[in-house]
């Protein structure tokens, strides 16, 4: 998609490549300097924390990474995630009432996971529609839903908390909370959704005609749609899938805490773009990759459990991770010039 | 020109609209038996039982309500000012957006001849609101330091997640927790954090502080969701008895007490707080004085197991 591969002067290769490569290289050197000041970064314990950390933003940026590619953005997905774990927690504690029988009915956790994930992804067909369909501008569709989203989650419970989320053995709907503390060789559930996910993603953006597609549509829009690409419908999708890792992370962040928050997620967006443009996705479309995204997502994830071990203020934390993505960006700008 | 004249078409709808809600009912003097209820967003239950229970009181006492959240916006604070003053209101009762950001608003209201009756939180300057009326932050803290001093055996290293610190209130938790806590010299802070009082921002700190810090024995929060995302972090970790403290007495945090994971809290009388306002807001619409001292404060209680089931919704039962 880059120019780059075909510009070839000899002595700037070695620089190109440090440019290519800028989020490994801040990945590697922000982790050797946490190594370095602090003696407990670098243990297996808190490389395990750390990576689940990272899987709640990891999750959110691979769904961002196919809109952005497809050129639209999506401000949605943490007002999304928050509704899901809403839905879930009103299913899991709530039930649901069948008034014609006089009843509550207590779904199985499972099915509370697919309600959430599905009502995520139909609100991802609505950003798509919007889009491919009645032609809003993508930050401003997905603006609304982030609005209608938010406040459906609050509507739901009145803005309470759903606690206990654990379910209970005489009504048969415990085991929610296993996808966010469970632990499968060794590892935490979070941490291989988020490697599943990325192993399927990349397969889907670099190996299936919508993939393909996927970068044709955002490349350029019109030459995709005269070859043949059907762009609404590969529109619609790349929101879906977002609208689905958002739902997904939702859930996760609510089995963590054994709690659903309607606030939850607020402002997770700007987090999972951040990822995005740090893994050197370009904002216009086309160009970028998942692998980058997810090493975006790490750089982010190391500053942030990175500083609180060194115990700095918050207030140099937020400071700290915005110099990142600015200076992420400026070389940016420096590798599409060279 | 089609375009032209639809506009106009709007506009005079719009226009008729808009004067037809203003306009004042037959016979009533305008609004003035309705109390406007601002707090921070409703999604922190504090906030909704305040407004809950000054609502509940408003409406035995006979008034119309006009309820809404600021969101801790202090430009959207403002905005419901001056809504409130186009509606001509009895009297407001506010839970402010900032201490020294909300001042501009509760002026403008009293300038307008609305007396606002501040609960929760308290402004900069004395003189423009009716009365201020917080539960008192600095001897709740002490309450809560001195119960995890007595929990911790007065040694141990601890950690402290600390609220918003752009908000007064978790300045002045911390100190009162400190004001008790450092007279101790065998209590060690080994972290201090702030988690912005959210429970997922606990849950993830809590989590990479646990790793530098096992052997940690206590941990006290500047509020109680803070509180329990720490406990849920703590218990991820097999470190379910580290003792945990928190602060507000939320639902949450008295059925995490009830099931022995947090060891104590303290309950702000929030219900306490939006009575009182409800109460002085009315005697000062009847009689033309709030009959009280601006400045007021009502005490915190402490929860622990022992007394958790004599506490409701931010009240004594």
């Amino acid at each position: 998609m880059s120019t780059d591969v075909s510009t070839r002067s000899p002595g700037g290769s070695a620089a190109r490549l440090l440019l290519r490569l800028r989020a490994v290289v801040a990945l590697v050197v922000l982790s050797c300097v946490f190594a370095m000041l602090s003696p407990e970064f670098l243990t297996a314990g808190n490389m395990t924390i750390l990576v689940k950390h990272v899987a709640i933003n990891a999750i959110l940026a691979i769904g961002m990474t196919f809109v952005i590619l497809s050129g639209g953005i999506d401000l949605s997905v943490g007002s999304i995630a928050g509704l899901a774990g809403m839905i879930a927690g009103a299913l899991l504690t709530q039930g649901v009432t069948v008034a014609s029988w006089d009843v509550v009915v207590y779904p199985h956790a499972s099915l509370a996971i697919v309600v959430a994930l599905v009502a995520g992804m139909l609100l991802g067909a609505m950003n798509g529609l919007l889009v491919a369909r009645l032609r809003v501008a993508p930050f401003i569709a997905t603006l609304g839903v982030l609005y209608i989203a938010r406040g459906a989650a609050l509507l739901l419970s009145g803005g309470a908390t759903y606690p206990n989320l654990g379910g209970r053995d005489d009504l048969g709907n415990t085991g929610f909370t296993w996808m966010g503390s469970g632990v499968i060789a060794g590892l935490p559930v979070p941490i291989w959704i988020m490697a599943g996910l990325t192993v399927v993603a990349i397969g889907v953006a670099g190996r299936t005609p919508f993939g393909r597609h996927v970068y044709a549509v955002g490349g350029n829009e019109r030459a995709a749609l005269l070859a043949g690409v059907p762009v609404r419908r590969v529109t619609v999708r790349v929101y879906v899938i977002s609208g689905f890792c958002a739902a997904l992370v939702g859930l996760l962040i609510a089995a963590q805490l054994g709690a659903a928050h309607p606030a939850t997620g607020e402002t997770f967006e700007l987090n999972a773009i951040a990822a995005v443009v740090l893994g050197g996705t370009s904002l216009m479309g086309g160009r970028g990759s998942i692998v980058g995204t997810l090493i975006g997502a790490f750089v982010i994830g190391v500053l942030a459990d990175g500083l609180v071990l060194l115990g700095v203020s918050e207030f140099w934390q937020l400071i700290v991770k915005g110099l990142v993505i600015v200076l992420a960006v400026i070389l940016d700008q420096f590798q599409r010039r060279s | 020109m089609r375009t032209l004249r639809l506009h106009r078409t709007f506009a005079a709808i719009a226009l008729a609209l808009v004067s037809a809600s203003c306009a004042p009912g037959p016979g009533t003097p305008a609004g003035s038996r309705t109390i406007a209820i601002i707090t921070p967003s409703h999604d922190n239950p504090f906030f909704k039982a305040e407004a809950d229970a000054a609502a509940a009181r408003a409406k035995e006492l006979g008034y119309e309500v006009l309820v809404n959240a600021h969101d801790d916006d202090a430009l959207k604070q403002d905005q419901l000012v001056d809504v409130a003053i186009a509606r001509r209101v009895a009297a407001i009762v506010l839970d402010n957006a900032g201490a020294d950001a909300s001042v501009a608003a509760i002026r403008k209201a009293r300038d307008a001849g609305i007396p606002s009756f501040l609960i929760d939180r308290e402004i900069n300057v004395t003189g423009v609101a009716a009365a201020q009326i917080v539960a008192n932050n600095f001897q709740g803290a002490t309450l809560g330091a001195e119960e995890f001093v007595r929990l911790m055996g007065e040694r141990g290293d601890y950690i402290e997640l600390v609220g918003r610190e752009s908000d007064t209130n978790a300045g002045i938790r911390s100190q009162g927790f400190h004001d008790v806590i450092d007279r101790y010299p065998d209590m060690r802070m080994v972290g201090r954090q702030s988690a912005n009082w959210s429970q997922t921002e606990a849950f993830q700190k809590m989590e990479t502080l646990i790793q530098a810090n096992r052997g940690i024995k206590g941990v006290i929060a500047g509020n109680d969701t803070m509180a329990l995302g720490a406990m849920a972090a703590l218990k991820a970790a097999g470190l379910g008895r580290v003792i945990v403290v928190g602060f507000d007495g939320s639902p949450d945090a008295l059925d995490s007490i009830r099931a022995g994971e947090m060891k104590a809290t303290v309950l702000q009388p929030a219900a306490a707080l939006a009575h009182a306002a409800v109460d002085q807001a009315h005697q000062f619409i009847t009689t033309g004085s709030a009959g009280q001292p601006e400045k007021q404060s009502i005490d915190c209680e402490l929860v622990v197991p022992a007394n958790v089931d004599h506490f409701g919704i931010f009240a004594r039962k």
